[in-house]
């Protein structure tokens, strides 16, 4: 059974598990908002009655002391009884994008290739589909994800190198998410960029112009003919063709190439919904598209005829693709003067601050301390003062001198050591 | 030692004289009774099992003599005297009686205490060899029958040697056309099933003694198409009826790990090189062409990318599947998932599984 591309994409995790409509994503991305607001309000709640029962029995016990307690980390210190004030489901995703394109600067902080950086990125993306920046913490997983990509991508840094780059971040802390955020991601680690396809299609045009590219399977042309045609195409959409030497196409490529890889798929791309609602080839054509339209239209006719009705429907899909990506505020940021960038990126940060502050008083309680919570759940579930407990400790001793008595019984005893030391 | 030749000479009379007298059948009845257990066959119960018939050294003297048997005449021997009887080649039986010419290497441990039975298991393998057969082969239930019964009455002609000459040579005949048979329907086959078994006898090796002329004339009557020849080939001994012809194998496939699957890209020929000025570096590198990388897998791998879900249209066909999984929603992580977040619960990440 011979198969496809198109088949071999439907075998990714990627198609299977998390490409989505965009209805089905807002749907989603409401759910966890919905199940993250009435988790948190209702773990708050139950936090102030714990503590207004410890408030009244220590003032029962001694008069003073009043409210000396509260400097616990929930919001308590105005009004006991105030509503707690939920993201909501915009607030939630300008969030997370905010900490993708954080997370991007973080990649290129550390010096990690961009397949390494986008994966991380895509991590956190899936990752916040499925919860909430309220329930976890953006900063702290979005260290996890960067670390945890690294080491599925071939780009592994020791822990404690990873986190000497980082001030007043310990090992525990960006291990302690690891898991959650692994099974979050529903243990699928391959994410499918459009990096590679995109140099694919690259070497393939150079050779198209230079007269050299065998034509695709179904592709009725020669390989000159399709030189020929390469070489008169019109320099803007909508252009008179116009004849090309092959230096010159091949530098315009070259600088199609450039512009879609750096401005296209290493920001707008990594920072939209693209990877959930489209396909990597189709995000690259729709990156190439928005970098050089008669050279992508050409290309794709190569790839499609423009008779077939496939053609049609992918040029659709590709237009709304490339409609997303240009969308972003990250798209050509040089068309906008100094002063209104400066005026867009202050407006951008009181934003983005005031939402950080506001998720401060809308954490769940519960998940406040990851790496408490981490090491509760190992075997050795570790007390807050560091010591094993009491009865476990002892448990312990009991059964390892146990097997040491096993083991002396079979083996003999150890070799008493010399005691004057002689060798 | 008169005594014990003595018995050699009627063992088995005695052996019923020493039952008390009684008949045949009384003693065999008692011998099959379960209160009575018959005696243990120990080496020192039948005196003229230690005394060989040859030499007539005994066990008492030579505790570590073997005692071996010819299947030409199943007398037995001790293992010095065939030693010295037959270390220069064939030569006669020498029990007196027996002229049959024995060879060394045809001498073997008996298996079976009674010769009897050893002789009838050798018979039996060798018809069995030649009379291959299964109830696929034949035509219909009845025609399988009487194919056995056939077998049967060769084996039992042999073993009580009724006839034995003609029987010998129609066994020969079956079994040459057999292999002709074969020969022409499956020649591997043939070449496996031809080569000479060294643990089954073969019927005609001990016809041919001597070396020499008869020998020649066998093998040049293989080789030259003689009339003669021909004219026994066409009597095969033995015909069945309702025998099916042999159906020749079907021809073997060539292995196929990938069992039928394989990729065929839809939308691009990968060519043997690509001339860009960044893949220049990774082409000259001895480093990684040592390594064994090959720029070849590198273009399929990036064409492949390329066009990877070109035409998959993420919004028809996740509705289309959706929509035909809501049914039975339970299917995938991601559908479990889903269910859970839409029941009352959180997907409580910290103990989903």
């Amino acid at each position: 059974m011979p198969l496809t591309e198109d088949d071999l994409y439907r075998t990714s995790t990627q198609y299977k598990y998390w490409s989505f409509t965009s209805a089905q994503l807002a749907t989603q991305r409401e759910t966890t908002n919905l199940q993250a607001t009435e988790r948190v309000k209702a773990n708050v709640a139950r936090q102030r009655a714990a503590r207004a029962r410890s408030q009244v029995e220590s003032a029962n016990t001694s008069d003073a002391g009043s409210g000396v307690e509260t400097g616990g980390n929930t919001p308590l210190h105005l009004g006991a009884e105030k509503e707690v004030n939920c993201l909501t489901v915009a607030e939630e995703k300008k969030l997370v994008d905010t900490f993708c394109e954080r997370a991007l600067e973080l990649g290129s902080f550390l010096k990690f290739p961009i397949d390494v950086t986008a994966t991380g990125i895509q991590f956190l993306r899936r990752f916040y589909l499925l919860n909430s920046p309220m329930t976890y913490e953006p900063q702290t997983i979005s260290r996890t994800a960067m670390f945890l990509a690294g080491k599925l991508n071939n780009h592994n840094v020791g822990i404690e190198k990873y986190v000497a780059k980082f001030p007043k971040v310990t090992a525990e802390q960006v291990l302690a998410p690891e898991y959650l955020l692994v099974q979050g991601l529903r243990f699928h680690f391959q994410v499918r960029h459009p990096f590679h396809g995109l140099k694919g299609g690259h070497l393939e045009m150079m050779e198209m112009a230079r007269g050299n590219a065998a034509p695709a399977p179904h592709c009725t042309e020669t390989r000159e003919e399709l030189q020929k045609a390469m070489l008169a195409l019109p320099k803007h959409a909508r252009g008179n063709p116009q004849p090309w030497t092959v230096e010159q196409m091949e530098k315009r490529i070259t600088q199609a190439y450039g512009f879609a890889d750096k401005r296209i798929l290493k920001g707008p791309a990594q920072l939209t919904d693209a990877y959930f609602l489209y396909t990597p080839s189709q995000i690259w054509l729709a990156a190439h598209l928005l970098a050089d339209e008669p050279l992508t239209l050409f290309y794709l006719s190569t790839k499609a005829p423009p008779t077939s009705p496939l053609h049609e429907k992918l040029l659709a899909t590709l237009r709304a693709c490339a409609a997303l990506l240009s969308a972003h505020h990250t798209y050509k940021p040089d068309t906008l003067s100094a002063a209104e960038k400066e005026a867009r990126d202050k407006l951008e940060k009181e934003q983005v601050s005031a939402l950080i502050r506001k998720l401060k008083h809308c954490r769940d309680p519960d998940k406040m301390d990851l790496v408490k919570l981490n090491a509760a759940q190992k075997r050795d579930a570790v007390r807050a003062d560091g010591e094993l407990e009491e009865s476990v400790a002892k448990r312990r001793k009991v059964q390892r001198e146990g097997f040491e008595k096993q083991a002396d019984d079979f083996w003999g005893p150890e070799l008493k050591k010399e005691a004057n030391g002689t060798k | 030692m008169s005594k014990a030749a003595s018995r050699v000479a009627n063992g088995g009379a005695k052996g019923h004289a020493q039952d008390g007298g009684a008949s045949p059948l009384s003693s065999n009845l008692r011998r099959l009774s379960l209160a009575n257990p018959p005696p243990k066959p120990s080496a020192f119960a039948d005196p003229s099992s230690d005394i060989c018939p040859v030499c007539k050294s005994s066990r008492y003297l030579n505790p570590n003599m073997v005692f071996l048997v010819n299947p030409e005449c199943y007398h037995k021997m001790c293992e010095s005297c065939v030693e010295r009887i037959f270390s220069h080649g064939p030569a006669p039986c020498p029990i007196a009686g027996c002229k049959r010419t024995l060879r060394r290497p045809k001498f073997r441990r008996q298996t079976f205490e009674d010769l009897k039975v050893e002789r009838e298991v050798d018979i039996r393998r060798r018809v069995a060899k030649a009379f291959n057969k299964v109830e696929q082969d034949f035509e219909t239930l009845r025609d399988f029958n009487d194919y056995l019964e056939v077998v049967e009455e060769t084996t039992w002609n042999l073993i009580l040697k009724i006839d034995v000459e003609t029987t010998e040579r129609r066994l020969r005949q079956f079994e040459e056309a057999q292999k002709a048979e074969l020969n022409a329907v499956n020649p591997a086959a043939a070449r496996r099933v031809n080569e000479p078994d060294p643990t089954v006898l073969s019927s005609t090796s001990h016809v041919v003694l001597k070396k020499g002329a008869t020998q020649r004339k066998v093998a040049s009557a293989v080789n030259t198409p003689d009339p003669f020849i021909e004219d026994t080939k066409t009597d095969n001994g033995f015909i069945f009826r309702g025998l099916k012809k042999p159906k020749p194998p079907p021809p073997k496939k060539v292995f196929d790990p990938f069992e039928g699957y394989g990729i065929t890209p839809d939308y691009y020929v990968t060519q043997e090189s690509y001339d860009v000025d960044w893949l220049t570096w990774f082409k000259d590198d001895k480093a990684h062409s040592a390594g064994g990388f090959g720029m070849k897998d590198f273009y399929d791998h990036m064409l492949c990318e390329s066009f990877a879900g070109l035409g998959v249209f993420v919004g028809e066909e996740i509705e289309a599947r959706e929509n035909g999984a809501s049914g039975d929603s339970a299917i995938g992580t991601q559908t479990a998932a889903m269910a859970a977040a839409g029941g009352a619960k959180d997907v409580d990440m910290d103990d989903v599984f």
